[in-house]
């Protein structure tokens, strides 16, 4: 198989959400002697591109996001010793720690934001809902993220995100992370009330911010 | 037939798996296949569908899904399966209307149909964030003055009982939950309709523990009035959800089961949405043996309910249960625009003509701002939406089609930067309970327009 049409297959993979072809086409690429780091950029990226892209203009939701990101773990668990073997690395766009705060059981808008983030080349930690302001900074500097992303829905856990950012000053940690809110009830009043670096009222806003928070 | 506890045994011995793995080996491909297989399909061109093939469809749709997929258990880690044919003897033997209020206030809520020509039940207020209590008051209260008004969303509590910040979970949050429900008890009591069910219960209440300690009563609360428990989106339960409705099925409380899934989540399109919703209204019925259900499809993007596609949502997901589902469901939209302001009023006839031709059983009035802005009501909202209701019961589907096109015309563009409009204390006094003349003045105007464009108002 030409290189060509490795990269190909493996933006087609990463797009239809093909984790065996995505897979198969990786240890295919490691067979041909392709560069890891080519496949990546000209293949996977590429499709993860494509697929954001469609998510940005409504023509494709979270089920999409999701399996182009499960495709794209397959196809690493393949490319990922080749790198190290090469003493190669990826690089990423930062990293960010995602939680909803102490108290919220909501999931799905946190979700979202997680797998855009990771079709724009974010490496994305997500502990899940009901995190207190400790474990979620303990997660911060265990994955040395750059940011950390606070997700409340109701107006009575909006307060536990302004936890976390006293609780980053009280251990002296607040200059070492950028700190983000969103949720249905959020605003960017309140967050400049609490000393948030930025608020994002959707995934796709979020994205644009941390570009820029990030960068 | 299947009882509570068969569920919660389900939930502990059903097949174990992540919740990831629930996600993308169970739900996204059940509910994929489901789509192909009935051939649902989005008509942005026919926002609100004559199609009651299509209806019948979207319902075995979504009873096939929901014995596909099951319900996740977070607790538990294990998927509570139901088979097609326990689904089928539930809804079978559903009784299909349910007993609210007391004295004078009570009623039954009953099902209705598709261009049924009977106005649909009117839920008045919102669950929305005022800063006093004396606010929410005046605004519960004149909102059950419309003798029209058959159930009440109670409002939430502001942010803080005596000066401390309410927070999810804490002490401060049952204190919060308990001084709702006396508030709107005195508040219906003011307004001379003391035995009106609260249908909301226990509002902004994130633990069960709240929920059950604020629901006695000696706090006001009555088995004839309604709890609302959430289904997490998508097809989740958890242990707390789970016990609530163990407490009130012991009490022999109203229970309502609550869907609100995410057009652009896990749901993909308009075409699963409109699946998944519907199977909620079964989910409801069998997984948690509810009494009545709420429920609001919702924009992932938006966080409104009347976009296009989400309003086609509305309307064949309504089709599907009414025609095949007896559980009665309030509808609840959620409108990108805020208070005092005309794309308001737009939206808001655009859900309710879709929503009441569709066979909507009750509507609760449109809530601006997308419920988030605090103070962002007034009992203008309520007067509206009951005379929507009201138009809408002269209209058909393919009536209610071409002015809900019209409509959307009005507002769609301008979702994304939907105007927040004002606060109640902008346009309303608070002394007298009174709107500005300004409000009054748009109210009149967007009447006006909409008579125009067709609308059959009284």
């Amino acid at each position: 198989m030409q290189r060509d049409e490795i990269f190909e297959n493996l933006k087609i993979a990463i797009v239809e959400g093909d984790g065996i072809m995505a897979r198969e086409t990786s240890e295919q690429a490691v067979e041909a002697d392709v560069d890891p780091l080519e496949a990546i950029e000209k293949g996977l990226a590429k499709g993860m591109e494509i697929v954001g892209d469609r998510f940005e203009c409504g023509e494709a939701y979270l089920p999409e996001l999701m399996m182009a990101g499960d495709a794209f773990k397959a196809a690493m668990e393949v490319l990922r010793p080749e790198l190290l073997r090469q003493k190669k690395e990826t690089t990423t766009a930062g990293t960010v720690v995602l939680a909803s705060v102490k108290g919220d059981l909501h999931s799905i808008g946190k979700n979202i934001l997680a797998n855009v983030l990771e079709t724009h080349g974010f490496s994305v930690v997500d502990v899940g809902v009901d995190n207190g302001a400790l474990a979620i900074i303990q997660e911060a500097q265990k994955s040395n993220a750059d940011v950390i992303g606070l997700s409340a829905l109701m107006t009575t856990t909006m307060p536990a995100q302004r936890e976390v950012i006293e609780a980053l000053k009280e251990l002296g940690l607040r200059d070492q992370y950028r700190v983000v809110v969103g949720g249905g009830p959020v605003t960017q009043e309140w967050a400049d009330e609490i000393g948030a670096d930025g608020f994002g009222e959707n995934a796709i806003q979020a994205v644009e911010l941390l570009k820029g928070l990030v960068a | 037939m299947i009882d509570f506890l068969d569920v919660c045994e389900r939930a502990e011995t059903g097949p174990l798996m992540t919740e990831r793995d629930f996600e993308l080996k169970v739900l996204i491909p059940g509910l994929r296949g489901v789509v192909k297989e009935y051939d649902i399909q989005y008509d942005k061109e026919t926002p609100v569908p004559a199609d009651n093939d299509l209806a019948d469809r979207v319902y075995e749709a979504s009873l096939d899904y929901l014995a596909r997929v099951g319900i996740y258990c977070q607790d538990t880690n294990r998927v509570i399966k139901f088979t097609e044919q326990e689904i089928r003897d539930v809804v079978a033997r559903a009784p299909g209307e349910c007993f609210t209020g007391e004295g004078k206030d009570a009623s039954v809520f009953r099902v209705r149909q598709p261009d049924d020509g009977t106005a649909a039940r009117c839920h008045v207020n919102w669950g929305t964030v005022h800063s006093s209590w004396e606010m929410a008051i005046d605004i519960m209260s004149a909102n059950v003055a419309h003798p029209e008004a058959k159930g009440i969303s109670i409002s939430a509590v502001n942010k803080t009982v005596r000066g401390r910040q309410i927070t999810a979970g804490s002490p401060l949050e049952m204190y919060a939950g308990i001084r709702a429900i006396r508030t709107a008890r005195e508040a219906l009591r003011r307004a001379g309709r003391p035995g009106l069910p609260m249908m909301n219960l226990v509002p902004a209440a994130a633990s069960a523990v709240t929920t059950i300690g604020a629901s006695g009563p000696q706090f006001g609360a009555r088995t004839t009035d309604g709890w609302i428990i959430g289904i997490i989106s998508e097809n989740k339960l958890d242990y707390g959800a789970m016990n609530k409705v163990a407490y009130l099925l012991n009490w022999g409380a109203n229970i309502g089961s609550q869907g609100a899934p995410s057009l652009g989540g896990y749901c993909g399109g308009p075409a699963g949405t409109s699946v998944v919703n519907t199977a909620y209204f079964l989910l409801g019925l069998i997984g948690m043996k509810a009494d009545y259900h709420l429920c609001f499809p919702i924009h992932f993007r938006h966080g409104c309910c009347s976009t296009r596609d989400v309003l086609w949502v509305v309307s064949t997901s309504s089709q599907a249960g009414s025609r095949n589902v007896p559980i009665p469901v309030i509808w609840l939209g959620y409108m990108a625009a805020g208070v005092n302001t005309k794309m308001y009023f737009y939206e808001a006839a655009a859900y309710l003509l879709a929503a009441c031709t569709s066979g909507a059983d009750a509507v609760k009035m449109p809530t601006p701002a997308k419920g988030v802005k605090i103070d962002a009501s007034t009992p203008m909202e309520a007067r509206f939406g009951i005379e929507m209701v009201k138009a809408a019961s002269r209209l058909d589907r393919e009536e209610a089609n071409e002015l809900v096109i019209k409509l959307l015309e009005m507002y769609e563009t301008r979702i994304p930067e939907a105007p927040q409009g004002d606060r109640y204390q902008d346009c309303y006094d608070p002394e007298t309970a009174t709107p500005s003349d300004g409000y009054l003045r748009l109210y009149d105007e967007v009447k006006n327009e909409l008579s125009a464009v067709g609308i059959p108002f009284e």
